[in-house]
């Protein structure tokens, strides 16, 4: 009863269905792996259905028409002001900031970017995970004030051109993900882990960390290890692994959800 | 109906998921609001005894504060207003380490949580009671639960061949959902707006506006998004009451976060349980006694108490059985639900001693386990609505390779290590709570949109896109015409998302609302139908541009005279370091009988969440408190271990497709809790298949293997 | 978190000015551990200076000295970096090991070398401000003495202090015979052996090792071994991963023909500064490389250990973790 993995296989049955539901549009296109879930993404994000009405519910209706949003700067004295200038997702950003402030809270606070959390505010969990100049750190405990000239990207820049990047999207068709909260996280880690393997980065699981290889093929066990760092209390771990896996690999990794009818049971 | 309606059953992605993977989704603390400031709560450093004075001057002073709130200045609280765990600023007194004393509000977090440093607290010491190995003897029967027996346990045990009386402990553990427990509240006039997050909206709602003592008309509860909470976010806390009453001192919109260390001792535990196990069988492996009598301890003044004992209740067959509580009241504080309330626990008592007795009858434990499955609830008669025990052992059995497995253990060895396979049980009832659902149709033209509003909750469950499939269905129009507004105490009040109810209530509820929709609108119309319109038709054809409905709906009337429940069987294959103890869970199948499946991607994925919560208990996770003083010396998420993604292995989960509507209409049963229980004692049982030692006392940590 | 000063620094002498003057400023390099206990309220500066723009992150092949031959890692260089250096990898797979045992991916790219070392200990009754700790007030007397202590010391702790020295790259250090440099103010580098850098407790726990205030790592020196191919890391944790050492061990061995030469061992999570395993490694020297002869080093070396309330487990478990991670240094340095 357990699938095994199909490498061959493009799309399942039920998301060729969802497809169906939601693109309205001649199902031959779907042939490419990646095309389809682009187009699907783009198709989710313009639809004007479920999803997007979800977000206007959560970002307008509540927050945006009462109260405006604030400014980059506070309306308050700091005491050891520092200023600080660097780009975030590709944009200069320069803004004082008290010397205590970490670059979690600034752009939480300050930049209104409030995709990356706040899960321990100790480096216990890697909720806070952005990367800076290519490496994935901590934001929680990075002072903004030793930003300057850096370059962050936050979960707000990994997608471009209204399309999601492939790990966004693979976390998405492979569940990683339960409440949400680690997301962001647990995505920008995968994303500089992508580039870790490229580069034949070694772990702690490597058998033999003296031979040299770049890229390198992650095993499941290699990615574990490497996305231990990011806690996920919903315990959405295998998912995770399958999601990086597939963008790892570049092929589709299989999604198994089984289901016994009586009927079959009587078989026993 | 057209094709399109069969969404329920199929594996599509979350409606919400595209907002979890751009960072879009918004969280408590995510609403961007004008003049927001900020409160650190800070804490007791003494379990018992009174505080003689707070000096909160210097603090007053320190650049940006605008308000320090302690007991001398809070205003008066309801704290019978259904608040979990009072902390709410009324009196001097303390009643456990860590309890909230007071908070500082000011313009940056920066600067509140400085000033909370500056606050000097004397107190007047009493001795705390947190040794529960010292006072667990002074346990005494809860309020609420009755000892339950059938026959005659102590004659029966006495005269048995085979026999297992044994103790196991589990220690207290925390939820630590990755969100800590966070509220932005604001407030209008006399009304205040709480964005929060909460498993019960309503819940929360009633308990804001009770304990404020203004009327819950005047309370807002927005949470769209939950960044879990297990049930540590079912109950509402004193930070939830605290930040409105923060924010009504400033008249600003007030940011109020717990720290991950105060989350340790704010918002409940799984409480440490003793729980003593009398098991006994004749030699063809008959049950003949199943004794399981709990030990724990709750707060100083609030009696709560994990029903351990449930699984044992209606696991198996057995003419003599005694299920009973013991509780002493403690400084620390009051416990909560916590995922798989008390069957999680009880299990893995009941599951290991089932294990036990069967190795020592050298008897399959699956098999064991068929000879004693009851033919109707044994612990009040009714029949089963539905039971899957069976098909679920014997569908994992093949499944998972069982047959490879030897009786004896330490037989599978390779290199340094031992490997085992276990196997456990679970169970959690099933059941539909009373929720409302609005549905609202609009047309433009031919095109036909649906938004299904009502206050329930998703924190990582799925709610959002169950409930999309469900009307979609019901109502005959594709999931992206389907708005779903939950999160919400302004919209139609439903069940929280505790308890395994969520589905089951708020998918009946919209299915309802839906149905009934379609009914109105073919009683509007004067044409004739053959086959059943969809409202898309309807809507046309009554050139119709809105139309909305409303549903109460409840659970069938004769649901309560059945027993249902959802059922599993849980299968682990460890790798035990013969040299280390470090126990890895390679291989891990789950299945699961759990009525209709709405969505299976999701599903699988909560029950996969289930198991890895199951993992942690049984390997990794324990709070520790330091007896002398009440303190979590664990108090942080480097030394409190949630299992990280290199703690877990492949993980597989069978559905039993199940057709079952005698507890609700669509039957669904609900899988959020089921995930969890029997877990850790398949874990505990394959480590005594590959090692030949029975730990009872979890977590298995690698010490106790040497 | 106080309010503090923030100053950046661009070269040692300017730090180590900035330092010298203020006996309440601290370094800022990767910031994982200070800022951590800055949150907390232990560590409470009221300046901390950047060296993060300061040139000290080079590994380099050591030219001249008495560790010529050997390799220099710069005192700022990331964990991570370091770990994945191709010389680091191909001479010291050792340290590579160790690094990469700890911390999350996340951590070891912002950690630095020299703040490895000088990262404090994991004791929860350090981090608790509330509770007694004569490392962080000295005089309030320990908490985990008479408390929990299951984490702690079963070498070289004293009445004052059992907390354990968290890091697992110092480990390798040990094992490795490493030379810290540390620069002050007056400019002089100060060579400090390893085995000399962490102190043990005593009665003077506050000091966790013997750099002075207003000196920075420059650099770490490791000299040239022959025991590449035959080293190995083992780490025992509570968790697979992202967990602090039940115990840990570092373990090197050069052969000489069938006999062992020399071995190397140091042990992390079981004391205040890694420790190195001496009577385990002269037990060592001369003998065949056989699981009874690792077992009786490991023996030897634990006949030493004084266990407290709660950690008499890291008795048997370190001398399982010395056997074995022996073995796995003999089989080629993997699992």
């Amino acid at each position: 009863m357990m699938t095994e993995d199909t490498p061959d296989q493009e799309l399942t049955e039920d998301e060729k269905q969802l497809f169906g539901q939601l693109l309205c549009e001649d199902q031959n296109q779907l042939t490419d792996f990646d095309e389809a879930r682009r187009n699907f993404l783009k198709q989710i994000t313009l639809a004007g259905g479920g999803i997007l009405a979800l977000q206007m519910f959560g970002k307008e209706t509540f927050a945006g028409s009462l109260h405006e949003p604030l400014n980059a700067e506070l309306p308050v004295n700091l005491e050891n002001s520092v200023n600080v200038s660097f780009k975030v997702n590709g944009i200069k950003k320069s803004l004082d900031v008290d010397s205590r402030m970490t670059l979690l809270d600034t752009l939480r606070e300050r930049l209104q970017l409030t995709g990356s959390k706040k899960g321990c505010d100790h480096g216990q969990c890697g909720a806070c995970t952005v990367i800076v100049d290519g490496k994935r750190v901590l934001s929680c405990l990075t002072l903004a004030a030793s930003c300057t000239n850096k370059s962050v990207t936050t979960i707000e820049g990994l997608a471009k051109n209204g399309e999601l990047h492939p790990m966004q999207a693979s976390f998405l068709k492979h569940d990683g993900f339960q409440c949400g909260y680690c997301t962001p996280g647990q995505i920008c880690s995968a994303v500089a882990l992508m580039g870790e393997a490229r580069n034949g980065e070694v772990s702690y699981v490597t058998p033999n960390v003296r031979i040299k290889a770049a890229p390198i093929q992650l095993s499941e066990e290699e990615i574990r290890e490497r996305m231990s760092g990011n806690i996920c209390r919903c315990g959405a771990y295998p998912n995770i692994v399958d999601a990086i896996k597939e963008v790892h690999s570049a092929k589709p990794v299989a999604q198994n959800w089984n289901l016994v009818d009586q009927k079959e049971l009587t078989e026993i | 109906m057209s094709d399109l309606n069969k969404s329920i059953g199929q594996a599509i992605n979350r409606i919400d998921g595209l907002l979890k993977v751009t960072g879009a989704a918004t969280y408590a603390t995510d609403y961007v609001l004008k003049n927001t400031v900020h409160a650190v709560i800070f804490k007791s450093t003494i379990a018992a005894g009174k505080i003689k004075d707070i000096e909160t001057g210097e603090a007053e002073k320190a650049p940006g504060v605008l308000a320090v709130i302690t007991h001398k200045n809070a205003p008066k609280l309801n704290e019978k207003g259904g608040v979990r765990g009072g902390a709410l600023l009324q009196s001097q007194n303390i009643e456990w380490y860590g309890q909230h004393i007071g908070l500082v509000v000011a313009e940056t977090f920066e600067q509140a949580r400085y000033a909370t440093r500056l606050i000097k607290v004397s107190y007047e010491k009493a001795e705390p009671k947190v040794d529960f190995e010292k006072h667990k003897k002074e346990a005494i029967a809860p309020k609420d639960n009755h000892d339950a027996i059938r026959g005659d346990v102590d004659t029966a045990f006495g005269n048995a061949e085979f026999k297992i009386e044994a103790v196991y402990e589990t220690p207290i553990e925390h939820h630590n959902p990755m969100e800590t427990h966070s509220t932005i509240a604001f407030w209008e006039g006399d009304k205040v707006t709480l964005y929060n997050g909460s498993q019960i909206v309503n819940g929360a709602q009633g308990a804001a506006a009770s304990t404020l003592g203004i009327p819950s008309a005047n309370v807002r509860i927005v949470t769209p998004f939950i960044g879990g909470g297990f049930g540590s976010k079912g109950g509402q806390w004193a930070n939830l009451v605290l930040a409105a009453v923060a924010a009504k001192a400033v008249n600003r919109p007030v940011k109020l976060a717990l720290t991950r260390q105060q989350m340790f001792n704010s918002v409940g535990l799984r409480q440490r349980n003793h729980q003593r196990m009398r098991l006994a069988a004749t030699k063809d492996g008959k049950l003949t006694v199943l004794a399981h009598e709990t030990t724990t301890h709750c707060a100083i003044d609030n009696e709560f108490v994990e029903p351990c004992g449930d699984c044992s209740k209606v696991m198996y067959e057995v003419p003599n059985s005694l299920i009973s509580y013991r509780v002493v009241p403690m400084n620390i504080i009051i416990p909560t639900y916590t995922r798989g309330p008390g069957k999680s626990t009880g299990s893995f008592a009941l599951e290991s001693a089932i294990d036990e007795l069967a190795y020592q009858l050298r008897m399959d434990p699956i098999e064991f386990r068929l000879k004693n499955e009851p033919a109707k609830d044994p612990s009040n008669g009714k029949q089963w609505s539905s039971r899957t025990t069976v098909q679920c052992l014997q569908e994992g059995a093949k499944a998972f390779g069982w047959g490879k497995r030897k009786i004896e253990p330490r037989q599978n060895q390779q290199g340094e290590y031992l490997i085992g396979y276990g196997v456990a049980c679970g169970t959690y009832p099933a059941r539909q709570q009373n929720s409302s659902a609005i549905v609202k149709l609009t047309r433009k033209g031919n095109d036909v949109k649906a938004t299904i509003e009502l206050a329930a909750s998703d924190l990582g469950t799925g709610t959002n896109t169950i409930i999309a499939q469900t009307a979609s269905d019901a109502l005959g129009l594709a999931v992206n015409k389907i708005t779903v507004k939950i999160g919400d105490s302004s919209l139609p009040p439903a069940a929280g998302s505790v308890g395994s109810v969520g589905a089951a209530s708020f998918s009946n509820a919209v299915n309802d609302a839906c149905e009934k929709i379609t009914d109105e609108l073919m009683k509007k119309s004067t044409k004739q139908f053959f086959v059943r319109p969809t409202v898309a038709n309807l809507m046309v054809s009554e050139n119709l541009t809105a139309f909305e409905t409303r549903a109460d709906a409840k659970a069938p009337a004769d649901a309560t005279n059945y027993s249902s429940h959802s059922f599993n069987a849980n299968f682990a294959e460890v790798w035990v370091n013969s040299l280390t103890g470090m126990v890895k869970v390679k291989r891990f199948l789950a299945v699961t009988g759990a009525g209709k499946i709405l969505n299976p991607k999701t599903a699988r994925s909560q029950i996969i969440g289930g198991n890895v919560w199951g993992i942690g208990m049984a390997l990794t996770e324990e709070s520790i408190l330091d007896p002398r003083w009440g303190n979590f010396v664990t108090r942080s998420l480097a030394d409190y271990h949630v299992p990280s993604n290199l703690d877990i292995g492949t993980i597989d989960t069978i559905f039993i497709d199940e057709k079952d509507t005698i507890p609700n209409k669509l039957g669904v049963k609900g899988i959020g809790e089921v995930g969890i229980v029997g877990v850790a004692a398949a874990v505990a049982n394959a480590i005594f298949n590959a090692t030949g030692k029975r730990v009872r006392d979890l977590p298995i940590t690698p010490d106790k293997l040497l | 978190m106080r309010p503090f000063k923030y100053s950046a620094s661009t070269t040692i002498n300017s730090a180590a000015q900035l330092l010298s003057a203020n006996p309440n400023a601290r370094i800022l390099a990767g910031g994982t551990n200070i800022l951590d206990l800055m949150k907390e309220d232990v560590e409470r500066p009221d300046e901390l200076v950047d060296i993060n723009r300061l040139n000290l992150s080079v590994v380099k092949p050591i030219t001249e000295g008495v560790n010529k031959g050997g390799i220099s890692i710069g005192g700022l260089g990331k964990n991570a970096e370091t770990a994945n250096h191709p010389l680091i990898r191909q001479n010291f797979p050792l340290l590579t090991q160790a690094i990469l045992a700890g911390a999350s991916a996340q951590i070891r790219n912002m950690a630095t070398n020299g703040g490895n070392l000088n990262q404090r200990t994991r004791c929860p009754y350090f981090y608790e401000v509330s509770m007694p700790c004569n490392k962080r007030e000295p005089g309030t007397g320990c908490g985990a003495r008479e408390g929990i202590n299951r984490m702690h010391a079963i070498f070289g702790w004293s009445e004052s202090c059992v907390a354990v020295h968290p890091s697992d790259m110092c480990v390798a250090l040990a094992a490795l015979d490493a030379v810290v440099k540390v620069q002050g103010s007056s400019g002089k580098v100060r060579s400090i052996p390893f085995a000399e850098y962490h102190r043990l407790p005593g009665e003077m726990p506050e000091k966790d090792n013997t750099l002075q205030h207003g000196e920075v790592v420059t650099s770490i020196e490791i000299p040239k071994n022959n025991f590449a191919s035959k080293s190995y890391y083992l780490k025992v944790r509570d968790r697979a991963s992202y967990a602090f050492a039940l115990v840990s061990v570092a373990a090197a061995i050069e052969m000489n023909g069938s006999g062992i030469k020399q071995a190397w061992l140091a042990l992390g999570g079981v004391a205040h500064k890694p420790w190195r395993a001496f009577e385990a490694e002269r037990f060592l020297a001369g003998k065949a490389a056989t699981a009874d002869n690792f077992r009786q080093a490991a023996e030897m070396e634990m006949k030493q250990a004084k266990a407290l309330e709660h950690n008499g487990f890291k008795i048997e478990l370190g001398t399982r973790a010395i056997v074995l991670a022996l073995t796995r240094a003999m089989n080629g340095g993997t699992a």
